[in-house]
């Protein structure tokens, strides 16, 4: 498959010192190497991937067999019924669980093999992370939190403002750096939320029911900043999401049901 | 690693639970600081009572004064030796006796045990940091006394132109107040030798004799010359190696009682702290979860909750440093283990006391805080994700 050309983009020497990541579509600068991903090349590739809960003694199978390639660069949305696992599947692509049987690779890293320490370096290097209920940290500034990927780099302090500040301008917050999150909206949270994201320069966005908590034009705003960040910074994107207008939005719409795709 | 302003900023914002942890955190170091203070102040204040070149004369196997006795003659002998070893100095020794005397204390019920030295004339001259602050020196012979200025107004007659009973029918009036740096002689009434001899019926004996050399190095000659003559059956200790022994028992004690208080309250203070960092953690599972989500590694996480538990034990132990230091303006009354009888001490820090009760601040929040810790480590990343 495609591991062999996800390697290369591991040996990357330049790799190891984050390009700057989110800079605004105005600002001339390259955004990433990566820029315009190859056509074709599978990012995420799950094979007869099954994930079996134990309540107790009682196996519960909520992954069965499943199936999966994502390109890069693609915008994927990932719908079904509650319960049908579709949170499942995003833990294990993001690396945050190990699937039961079957091979998870995802930029060229099998989940299945790692070691907890090593999934961590793997999330913080190729997964931005947008959840449903943003999960800032209260004590921290908007830029504070945006910033917090950056600790696991060797960035200097000021590099790291400086991007923070780049990735919120990116997500339209230049005016609300310096705010706690009780201080913003919800909407406002999760574009900061979303800088923080895209700050280390991802492979992968994951976004599990991004726009659940957020009125509908919150929503669209938060949609919009997506699509933005998938058609103009080539961000590859995994949604989940139960809003059909948000699904209307990606590329492509996947539906779960009972763990296994339709 | 995870920003320590993240670990201060989540005790800041939750002051009262932040506030009472550390309130029991900075009671044990108050505690244990004040017992160390004491001690010192205890050790400190009895060391003022001794000098280099002075070397006290007891009856063999006696420990202190109260319980030794030497003839007036052998008095006169002891001082012949110390000028056989060149001992120049005027007066070169002193005999003394020593009483107990039961006093009412003022203003607080009961009676207690007060220190009364029979002295000769010469007492000033030979010890030359007492001094006169109030009234005058006593006519010797008669049955004035002088009395420290520790006691002062403390019991009943010790006042100047005031007596007390020194024996039933054997009043004795204060004329002058002394003052010794601070000394434990302080808390002593200084009467007439002859007077207390009569009247505790001692005949013709003292209870010690204290000698001043020329320098400290004369001592070992000067030891030798008395413990040398078997028939007399005398001992001569430096004043200083005396004194410690007087105080090592009181101070032994408190050391022990204050690290006793400290140990149990440093228990409980140790489970507070415990209880309040785990209720953070449970609380807080979501937000240890999206650490763990971003890639902060396990480690990373059990060193920040550490951190948040040293940082809370600290802001105790500061507290409690220096509410301690604050005691240095009280001063206490205690029983002088070594000689059953009272004397006023202070509470007097010292950098190494301060040091060790804030680490031993530092000690109870990491080892209040390390479970809390383990189990913040151990929240799954998966948490993130769950609404
Ligand atoms: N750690 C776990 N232990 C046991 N059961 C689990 C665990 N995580 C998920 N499950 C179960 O797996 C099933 C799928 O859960 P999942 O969260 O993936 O569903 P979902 O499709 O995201 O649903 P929703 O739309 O409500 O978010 C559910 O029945 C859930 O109870
Ligand atoms: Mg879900």
């Amino acid at each position: 498959m495609s591991t062999e050309t996800t390697k290369e983009r591991e040996s990357d020497p330049n790799r190891d010192v984050p390009p700057d990541a989110a800079v605004a579509a105005d600002e001339p600068k390259p955004y990433r190497k990566n820029a315009s991903p190859e056509k074709g090349k599978t990012i995420i590739d799950m094979s007869a991937v099954t994930k079996t809960f134990f309540r107790g003694k009682e196996p519960l199978t909520v992954l069965d067999g499943l199936s999966l390639a994502i390109e890069e660069g693609a915008f994927e949305a990932l719908m079904g019924p509650s319960g049908s696992g579709k949170s499942t599947l995003l833990n294990l692509i993001a690396g945050l669980d190990r699937p039961t049987s079957g091979k998870a690779t995802v930029a060229g890293h099998d989940i299945g093999a790692m070691s907890d320490g090593e999934l961590a370096k793997f999330r913080a290097r190729h997964i931005g992370f947008i959840f449903q209920s943003y999960n800032l940290m209260p004590v921290l500034t908007a830029r504070e939190n945006v910033e917090l990927p950056l600790l696991l780099t060797k960035l200097s302090g000021a590099e790291r403002k400086k991007r923070a500040e780049t990735a919120l301008r990116v997500t339209g917050l230049e005016n609300r750096m310096d705010h706690y999150p009780r201080q913003l909206s919800g909407g406002q949270e999760q574009r900061v939320a979303i800088a923080r994201a895209i700050v280390h320069d991802p492979t992968i966005l994951v976004c599990d029911e991004p726009t659940g908590d957020l009125d509908r034009k919150s929503a669209d705003d938060i949609l919009e900043l997506l699509t933005k960040l998938n058609v103009d910074f080539k961000k590859t994107i995994l949604m989940v999401t139960h809003d059909p207008a948000a699904a209307e939005r990606a590329t492509v719409t996947r539906h779960l049901n009972k763990g296994k795709l339709e | 690693m995870v920003p320590i302003k993240y670990n201060v900023r989540n005790l800041v914002v939750r002051k009262s639970t932040t506030a009472a942890a550390a309130f029991g955190l900075a009671l044990v170091v108050f505690v244990f600081a004040c017992a160390l203070m004491l001690a010192n102040g205890i050790e400190r204040t009895l060391g003022r009572a001794a000098s280099p070149d002075v070397v006290v004369v007891l009856r063999k196997g006696s420990d202190t004064e109260m319980t030794s006795t030497i003839e007036d003659k052998h008095v006169n002998l002891v001082l012949a030796q110390a000028a056989q070893i060149g001992a120049s100095k005027k007066p070169v020794g002193v005999g003394e006796i020593l009483a107990v005397v039961l006093l009412d204390k003022v203003g607080a019920n009961g009676v207690s045990n007060v220190t009364v030295r029979g002295v000769t004339e010469d007492v000033l001259a030979f010890r030359p940091s007492a001094k006169i602050v109030e009234g005058r020196a006593a006519n010797p012979g008669s049955d004035e006394v002088i009395i420290g200025k520790g006691l002062k107004g403390r019991f009943t007659g010790m006042t100047i132109g005031q007596s007390f009973e020194l024996k039933k029918n054997r009043p004795m009036k204060v004329v002058g107040v002394f003052d010794d740096d601070g000394s434990a002689y302080e808390s002593e009434v200084w009467a007439d030798v002859h007077i207390v001899k009569q009247s505790f019926g001692r005949g013709s004996t003292v209870t010690s004799v204290r000698v001043r050399l020329d320098s400290a190095s004369k001592f070992d000659a000067f030891k030798m010359l008395v413990e040398g003559d078997r028939q007399l059956g005398l001992v001569a200790m430096r004043e200083a190696d005396y004194v410690e022994k007087q105080s090592q028992a009181t101070g032994i004690m408190l050391k022990i009682l204050g690290g006793m208080i400290a140990f149990f309250f440093g228990v409980g203070a140790m489970i507070g702290a415990t209880i309040t960092m785990n209720a953070q953690v449970a609380g807080r599972s979501r937000e240890i979860g999206t650490l763990r989500a971003l890639g902060f590694s396990k480690g990373s996480i059990l060193f920040s909750f550490l951190i948040e538990s040293l940082v809370l034990s600290l802001a105790g132990g500061l507290v409690g440093a220096i509410a301690a230091v604050g005691m240095k303006a009280v001063k206490i009354t205690m029983l002088n283990m070594g000689t059953f009888t009272e004397i006023v001490f202070g509470f007097e820090p010292t950098a190494p006391i301060i040091v060790s009760a804030v680490v031993l601040s530092a000690f109870m929040g990491l080892v209040g805080g390390f479970l809390p810790a383990v189990r913040a480590a151990r929240v799954s990343p998966v948490e993130a994700m769950r609404g």
